[in-house]
């Protein structure tokens, strides 16, 4: 939330001076990476100081109030004031000064409609679509941190569709599902049926352990059959193009087209896509009140940064919102980071330093000239207000374009998530969508985009016949909802290139990739420290641990 | 946090505001463990503390919320305003810039919070009269105006301190319960957790 938090009062220019002046890890940007490594360093026992030159937490993963996006897209890049940087070669100082330069990873905002009242109160999310798998690593980090106290979750209830031959379907996605589906044909629920069994039966064997052997008998699945593209296995189970579009683009979350046609991009393995299988499958009932593989955090994605933050907090790591790092200090000797110069002025010592990625990282040998050698993979999004739900009688779904579904040309999925007033995102009687793909280019980028909210929403809310979207599964006809206001935009996805630099917010559904970056910093920063230990969950005093919903 | 209608136990999250030094953890440890430290640490490395209160034949479960030291830079998160029934502003008796900064912390909440937030102002360090700077007089007309409830305690001889949070559970109790339609589950680590459950999709 862009909300002056903790007391105003303060004006940009009015830095504090921050006490101590040494620290063994310093992070800047309270993204969701830079905030669950201050957790895990606090929790580890070191001195942390986390600031932020935001007025609110989050960074790159914050989740704005509406009136505060078009500001947030367009700013956030050029240099950061720096008071006295330059002149700063002093001689009783043992490093050197090198600015640092921030950079808009955001381009080709384009909005349209009109926003609706009570926009403070819509909350819009940088890093969407995106969810938590019920099982995944950010969910267990949640858990050991103890971050999960402070995070509300609720479930998308209303599952997956699929957009196939210009209608809606549900995904099955389980034996009710499947049972329960009017789209499928006898024949293609037996064989995907017969397929779940058989990579079920894998799963359990693989995760029995080894022990039981790695024959046939074993129930696992032969190790060529593992190596084979995804695609293929599902053709060697006779599945049909749309039970494997299913299966790839709504169950793997493939982003790009398996069919081989674009010779390109990246063919899943079969391991790979029984690995995300496997996730989802013991994400289903993990919690009680969770419906479905996936969950999505109340207020917003910006919630999951601010609980890693008060965990670090309350294992003495200090937070200071408002400031902005504009330089670093180099020990030339060394040719290593030895600390940073806030917008104060005050220069802070420290062992490790980490920056968010809207921070330029200069080299050591080259300072201010470091240009990305390859183009950065770019992502576009797209954020909607819409009138009324895309599926009947459900309040939070997603919903998967798969490639080629647009157009022929289309080589990457486009996912669509919708969230309703129930997860405190916008006032009742209004949805929240959001859309992404992973484009080469922006203009392909944001046509695919386009085109998906063309197909899911009307911009009139009337009778017009186009109005209508098939719902197979419900055999009927549905109004579409209206689209109210829109958001379609690009986001540059850049890989750290330094130890010292936090992942970005990228393209998949979930943090999987980005945690796992966030675990590879830890164990450089950290290399004896185990990354945020079960037991690193502050103590609760007279806590009868009665949370359970 | 929603109430417990079965058997009158209503749960409420307190928050605690002030300066960095007016006392707040000194308040809850006095309260919550009986005890008093006379250099309190800045941090007591607790994300909260739970603490039950009779009011006649209801019950209200404190979870009190500690601001772990990120009030000191004026970087409270928004969440941790989130769902407060309750809150109390802290400020030193013997310092008139807690004082002052006090009555940022209510204009502060009345932005955030919500406004049935039953709101208490407390003048800490009330042991410590010979030293006092803030009168008595302006703080309860101040505390009149805003519609807060306003004592002198002292976390140091236990004055007042219970009686603090008794009253704020009195409040609690006469208002409407904090209806919360829209709570969603809290995470937790259960002990049926199994890698593949029965009605996964690979079953």
């Amino acid at each position: 939330m862009a909300d002056e938090p903790g007391g105003g009062g303060c004006s940009l220019q009015d830095y504090p001076t921050i006490d101590p002046t040494s620290f063994d890890v310093v992070l800047c940007g309270t993204g969701l990476p830079e905030s669950v490594l201050a957790a895990a360093c606090a929790a580890a026992g070191k001195t942390v100081l986390h600031v932020d030159p935001n007025p609110f937490y989050g960074s790159l993963f914050s989740s704005l109030p509406l009136p505060s996006l078009p500001s947030f897209l367009s700013s956030s890049s050029g240099s950061v004031p720096s008071p006295s940087s330059s002149a700063t070669t002093l001689s009783t100082t043992s490093y050197a000064v090198v600015d640092l330069h921030r950079r808009s990873l955001y381009s080709e905002v384009e909005t349209s409609g009109t926003v609706p009242e009570l926009s403070r109160r819509i909350t819009v999310d940088l890093v969407g679509p995106r969810v938590l798998y019920c099982a995944d690593e950010g969910v267990d980090l949640l858990l050991r941190s103890g971050g999960s106290h402070h995070v509300e979750f609720k479930s998308v209830e209303g599952g997956t569709l699929l957009y196939w031959e210009g209608g809606l379907y549900p995904v099955p996605d389980s034996r009710q599902a499947i049972f329960k589906d009017t789209t499928l044909q006898l024949k293609e629920k037996n064989l995907l049926f017969r397929f779940f069994k058989l990579v079920q039966t894998h799963i359990a064997a693989s995760s029995a352990g080894a022990e039981v052997g790695e024959g046939e008998a074993s129930g696992k699945l032969p190790e060529e059959d593992l190596d084979l593209p995804f695609i293929e296995f599902l053709k060697k189970q006779h599945l049909s193009p749309k039970m494997r579009a299913v299966v790839l683009y709504a169950i793997a979350m493939a982003d790009y087209g398996q069919d081989g046609a674009h010779s390109c991009e990246k063919l899943l393995t079969t391991r790979e896509g029984i690995k995300t299988i496997a996730l989802y499958s013991s994400s289903i009932g993990r919690f009680a009140n969770a419906e479905g593989a996936f969950i999505y955090p109340m207020y917003g994605h910006g919630e999951l940064p601010q609980a890693f933050c008060r965990c670090a907090a309350v294992k003495g790591a200090l937070y200071v919102l408002r400031m902005p790092a504009t330089a670093l200090l180099v020990d030339e000797g060394k040719k290593r980071y030895v600390g940073t110069r806030l917008a104060s002025g005050q220069d802070i010592l420290c062992q490790q330093l980490i920056l968010d990625p809207s921070y330029e990282i200069p080299s050591l040998d080259m300072p201010c000239n470091a240009p990305v050698s390859n183009s950065p993979r770019k992502v576009a999004r797209g954020i909607c207000i819409i009138s009324s739900s895309v599926k009947q009688d459900s309040l939070n779904v997603l919903v998967v374009f798969p490639p080629k579904s647009l157009e022929e040309e289309q080589v990457a999925a486009v996912r669509v998530l919708q969230l309703s007033s129930n997860l405190a995102v916008c006032p009742p009687g209004m949805f929240m969508v959001y859309l992404s793909t992973p484009c080469a280019d922006a203009f392909t980028g944001k046509k695919y985009i386009n085109k998906a909210i063309e197909i899911l929403f009307t911009t009139k809310a009337s009778d017009d016949p186009e109005g209508h979207l098939e719902i197979t599964s419900e055999n009927n006809k549905e109004v579409k909802p209206t689209l109210i206001w829109s958001c379609v935009y690009v986001q540059e996805i850049t890989e750290g290139t330094t130890t010292l630099s936090c992942p970005m917010p990228d393209e998949n559904l979930d943090y999987r990739s980005i945690l796992e970056s966030t675990k590879k910093l830890f164990a450089e920063i950290c290399p004896n420290d185990e990354f945020l230990p079960r037991n690193s969950a502050p103590k609760y005093a007279d806590d009868d641990s009665d949370s359970a919903e | 946090m929603a109430a417990n209608a079965g058997n009158k136990i209503r749960n409420a999250k307190l928050v605690l505001l002030g300066d960095v030094g007016a006392g707040k953890s000194s308040l809850v440890l006095r309260f919550v463990k009986g005890q008093f430290v006379e250099f309190q640490e800045s941090t007591i490395g607790a994300a909260f503390f739970s603490q039950t209160l009779a009011v006649n034949d209801e019950t209200v479960k404190f979870e009190i919320w500690d601001t772990a030291g990120q009030e000191r830079y004026h970087s409270l998160a928004p969440m941790y305003y989130r769902g407060a029934a309750a809150a109390i502003v802290v400020y030193d008796i013997t310092n008139p810039a807690s004082f002052t900064r006090a009555k940022k912390w209510v204009q502060e909440l009345q932005a955030q919070g919500n406004p049935s937030t039953v709101v208490a102002l407390a003048g800490n360090k009330a042991d410590l009269l010979e030293t006092r700077k803030v009168q008595i007089e302006e703080a309860k007309t101040y505390a009149q105006e805003n519609r807060l409830f306003f004592m002198e305690t002292s976390a140091k001889t236990a004055i007042n301190v219970n009686d603090i949070f008794y009253e704020i559970a009195k409040r609690l109790l006469q208002g409407q319960p904090a209806q919360n339609p829209q709570a969603g589950m809290v995470l937790t680590q259960r002990p049926n957790e199994r890698l593949v459950s029965a009605s996964s999709c690979c079953s």
